[in-house]
């Protein structure tokens, strides 16, 4: 059992923690968008921990990492394109008003 | 206790530190700053776990997104600076608990799972990255392109959906008319 | 083609024709009657030739139906057909103003055809089928204007009545047949013994219904409601004579004793009937009675041993009484009705016609040398060579001098009175049939030698000389009783005994039609029962019918209905989860997925 693995794993579990209570208790979209990034960045230090420390050899690792740069890259342009066209729309951008989806 | 324990458990703590004053200041552009030191505290902690390549490209890419997200903020928040001390949450309550029983679970989780026998010694920067480079472009290349074309959509769809919508003039017959 | 046959199928055809063409009623009747006519004559024809035609068709087992044409037979069927014929041209004229001549002429001649399937009968069967046809035909034309108030009522009576008495001849056809074994009338005839003393008062018992001999004569009264011509043929010439026909064709096996119950009955009859007539206030209803009386006579010739002087008087009868009731319905349309009050007078209206009557009239009351001297000249003679002469000629001599007396009323209540002029649609066809009639009436008795011939039986001819006296002069007394001395005062204390029908102890109403009307009453209850029995098992099968749809609309349906409630309730619950708000659907989320995680580690951890 490696300290610095175990570190690492509740870096990425703390990370994680923050991020869901972030984005359940925020009523601005991009502080919901936040939330979410906070939430990967953990799921980041935990694959990047288990190649660091796991399998070193693999690099499967790394690019799981790199794919999920890739996942907040998009999050972060579809969130603030969705974020623009709603505030052009509605002049906000509060979720607690955005009702549209409604079932 | 060693150089890299030490610099992991000190950048982990900034940057979960960084990552809770996100949500614990009114102002939106601190909170991006926060998010940014967080990510950034997250890249000089990849760093120090030998991932050179990931770790610079982590804090580029988020000192720019963060960058983004902070010019963002001041262009379209009604209270960017969070003078007014407005509170901005709501199911205050569900979402600490939620946080806390994931924190809890996941921290279980890798206490008492046996993680079986530890690396000491990974490949060297240089290495590494020609091995990520093979892993992309050989095994994992269906994976790789679907990414880029997955961001390359989400880039036009993105913009499409940001761009003002044109005006056309009301065409004769038209069943109903904009406002 | 056998002529039994046509003279039977004749009128029948003709009858099924008018009833389906629906027009041209009389033409088809008078042209049934002529074929039928026709061939009951080429039946005498051959009789007189001594060739005796038969028909047999397929019956019951052992016991085929027979059709004879016997020289008695084909002399009635001549006699029936000829009655037909002229009461036909008379109905021409009769029915002109009807609306249902098309009923009327069917009905007519099915009974035509019927009662020649009686007299030519030879064997039971056949002739108890054409019994009750001729009764059922009776009682379609008595009811015929049914819609008039009475109506329904007498011919339902003598429906009644006339089938009361048929029980008789049942009893009296099945001791025959199981005595002798044969249905054939001739094989019977052969029988003796008790078996036929009981059998012949069966019989008598039938003829008296038939017939209406008292105390069974109130019915052919009432049966007058009828129109004219059915009276005319009906209740004188044929439905009436059946009775008489039937003692006459069965009087060789008639023993001493019911020979003897028979002529009493006639006698009574003759005498009883003859004080009603003179009693009568309407003249069809005189005639009516005169006819029983006549019949009566005729029953009493039978009882005296000579068959062949009622059937003289019989065949008399037929043609006179039949002319008699035409010459009334001539003077029911010339003044609307048929009673003395409204008929005084009548006879100078239409001289012709009542010279006809009259004629008619002098006929049956016994004048030489009409027809009727004759037959009632032969009773006479036979009722005093009897064995029991003083009771039957004292009978016959007084039924005689009723018959002069009631005739000599009538005649001179329709020739004293006013004169009224009105024209009478279809008197033409009706004097027709009149005159035809009065004519054989006039000269019938001219032909008595030869059926006697025909019969090969001839009257005693000593002591005719001493009933001819005896017999004129109570005809002629009887003439001028009537003539000068009204009926009322004729009769003195007996008149409102006659006016009541001489009913005793309330007559045949209390007798027979009363609890025949009771056991109907009974009946209808009855069926009336079985009727609410009936309803109730419809009403228990849509009482089930109905539990049956009330557990589809509240079971299955229920169910089903519940189901999809509760689909709708758990689609609207399941809607409230979607807010729309991103934060709850997120929440929502988190710890759905927290709850996979449990499910799918929690086992983990214990296995």
């Amino acid at each position: 059992m490696s300290i610095e693995l175990l570190l690492a794993l509740i870096t990425g579990a703390a990370l994680f923690g923050v991020g869901i209570y972030g984005a359940l208790s925020q009523t601005n979209l991009v502080m919901i968008m936040m939330g979410v990034e906070l939430i990967l960045a953990g799921a980041m230090v935990n694959l990047l921990a288990f190649w660091r420390y796991l399998h070193p050899d693999n690099p499967a690792g790394q690019m799981f990492v790199l794919i999920i740069m890739t996942v907040m890259a998009i999050e972060m342009a579809v969130g603030f394109g969705v974020a623009i066209a709603r505030f052009r729309a509605k002049g906000s951008v509060e979720m607690e008003e955005a009702t549209e989806l409604k079932g | 206790m060693t150089a890299q324990m030490f610099f992991i458990g000190f950048f982990g703590l900034a940057s979960v530190w960084f990552g809770i004053v996100v949500f614990r200041t009114f102002s939106m552009v601190r909170s991006a700053l926060a998010l940014l030191f967080s990510q950034t505290a997250l890249g000089a902690m990849f760093l120090s776990m030998q991932a050179e390549f990931l770790g610079v490209l982590q804090i580029m890419m988020m000192a720019t997104e963060m960058s983004i997200m902070a010019i963002f903020m001041v262009m379209f928040m009604m209270d960017p600076g969070g003078l007014g001390e407005m509170d901005m949450t709501h199911q205050k309550r569900l979402s600490l608990g939620a946080g806390i029983v994931a924190f809890v679970a996941a921290v279980a989780v890798a206490v008492f799972v046996d993680w079986g026998p530890i690396a000491d010694v990974a490949p060297d920067a240089a290495q590494q990255t020609v091995d990520l480079g093979l892993e992309l472009l050989g095994r994992s290349m269906l994976i790789f392109e679907t990414a880029g074309i997955t961001i390359l959509t989400a880039m036009i769809a993105a913009t499409a959906v940001a761009i003002p919508p044109v005006k056309r003039k009301p065409s004769k017959g038209a069943t109903h008319h904009e406002h | 083609m056998n002529l039994i046959a046509i003279a039977i199928l004749a009128p029948l055809v003709a009858a099924v024709l008018i009833l389906l063409l629906r027009r041209a009623p009389a033409a088809l009747s008078l042209l049934g009657t002529v074929i039928g006519l026709i061939a009951s004559i080429g039946l005498l024809t051959n009789a007189f030739a001594g060739v005796a035609g038969a028909l047999t068709l397929p019956g019951l087992p052992d016991m085929p139906l027979l059709l004879v044409a016997t020289p008695l037979t084909a002399l009635l069927s001549t006699l029936v057909a000829v009655v037909c014929i002229f009461v036909m041209i008379y109905a021409v004229g009769y029915m002109k103003k009807d609306d249902e001549k098309v009923r009327f002429s069917a009905t007519l001649l099915l009974f035509a055809a019927a009662m020649q399937t009686l007299v030519l009968a030879g064997d039971w069967i056949l002739l108890l089928a054409a019994w009750e046809l001729i009764g059922l035909s009776s009682y379609l034309l008595i009811g015929f204007w049914y819609r008039r108030p009475g109506v329904t009522s007498a011919a339902t009576r003598a429906f009644m009545v006339t089938r009361s008495a048929d029980l008789g001849l049942y009893i009296a056809v099945f001791i025959l047949i199981a005595t002798t074994g044969s249905s054939d009338i001739a094989t019977t005839l052969n029988m003796g013994g008790s078996a036929a003393i009981v059998a012949g008062l069966l019989l008598l018992v039938a003829a008296m219904g038939k017939s209406a001999q008292t105390p069974l004569h109130d019915w052919l009264q009432r049966a007058m409601a009828g129109p004219t011509p059915v009276s005319a043929l009906l209740h004188s010439a044929t439905l009436v004579a059946a009775g008489a026909i039937l003692l006459i064709r069965t009087a060789p096996m008639l023993p001493a004793e019911t020979l003897l119950v028979i002529g009493i009955v006639g006698g009574i009859t003759t005498v009883v009937t003859g004080l009603i007539a003179l009693g009568e206030n309407d003249l069809k209803r005189l005639l009516a009675a005169s006819t029983s009386s006549q019949y009566g006579l005729m029953l009493l010739a039978v009882g005296a041993g000579v068959p062949l002087a009622a059937l003289l008087h019989l065949i008399a009868h037929a043609a006179i009484k039949s002319a008699l009731f035409l010459g009334a319905g001539v003077f029911q349309h010339s003044r609307d009705g048929t009673t003395f009050g409204k008929l005084e007078g009548a006879g100078r209206d239409q001289p012709r016609i009542f010279f006809g009557f009259a004629l008619a009239a002098l006929a049956l009351a016994g004048i030489p040398p009409l027809s009727g001297f004759f037959s009632k000249d032969a009773i006479i003679a036979a009722s005093l060579a009897s064995s029991d002469a003083w009771l039957l000629a004292s009978f016959a001599l007084a039924g005689t001098l009723l018959t002069g007396a009631y005739m000599a009323r009538a005649l001179s209540i329709l020739w004293h009175g006013d004169r009224q002029k009105r024209s009478i649609p279809g008197l033409g066809w009706m004097g027709a049939g009149l005159a035809g009639l009065v004519t054989l009436a006039v000269i019938l008795g001219a032909f008595f030698p030869s059926i006697e011939t025909l019969l090969r039986a001839s009257l005693a001819e000593d002591e005719n000389t001493l009933a001819q006296i005896l017999g004129l002069s109570a005809a002629l007394s009887g003439l001028a009783l009537g003539w000068f001395i009204s009926g009322e005062r004729l009769l003195g204390p007996l008149l409102p005994w006659s006016q009541r029908g001489f009913a005793v102890a309330g007559g045949m109403d209390n007798l027979l039609v009363r609890p025949a009307f009771a056991i109907a009453r009974r009946c209808e209850k009855l069926e009336r029962s079985l009727y609410t029995g009936v309803l109730a098992v419809g009403r228990l099968g849509l009482n089930i019918g109905r539990g049956a749809r009330f557990g589809d609309e509240r079971g299955i349906d229920g169910l089903i209905f519940a189901l999809v409630r509760g689909t709708i309730n758990l689609g609207n619950r399941a809607r409230t989860l979607q807010s729309g708000l991103i934060h709850r659907e997120m929440a929502i989320t988190v710890v759905g997925a927290a709850l996979i995680f449990a499910i799918l580690f929690i086992p983990l951890l214990f296995f």
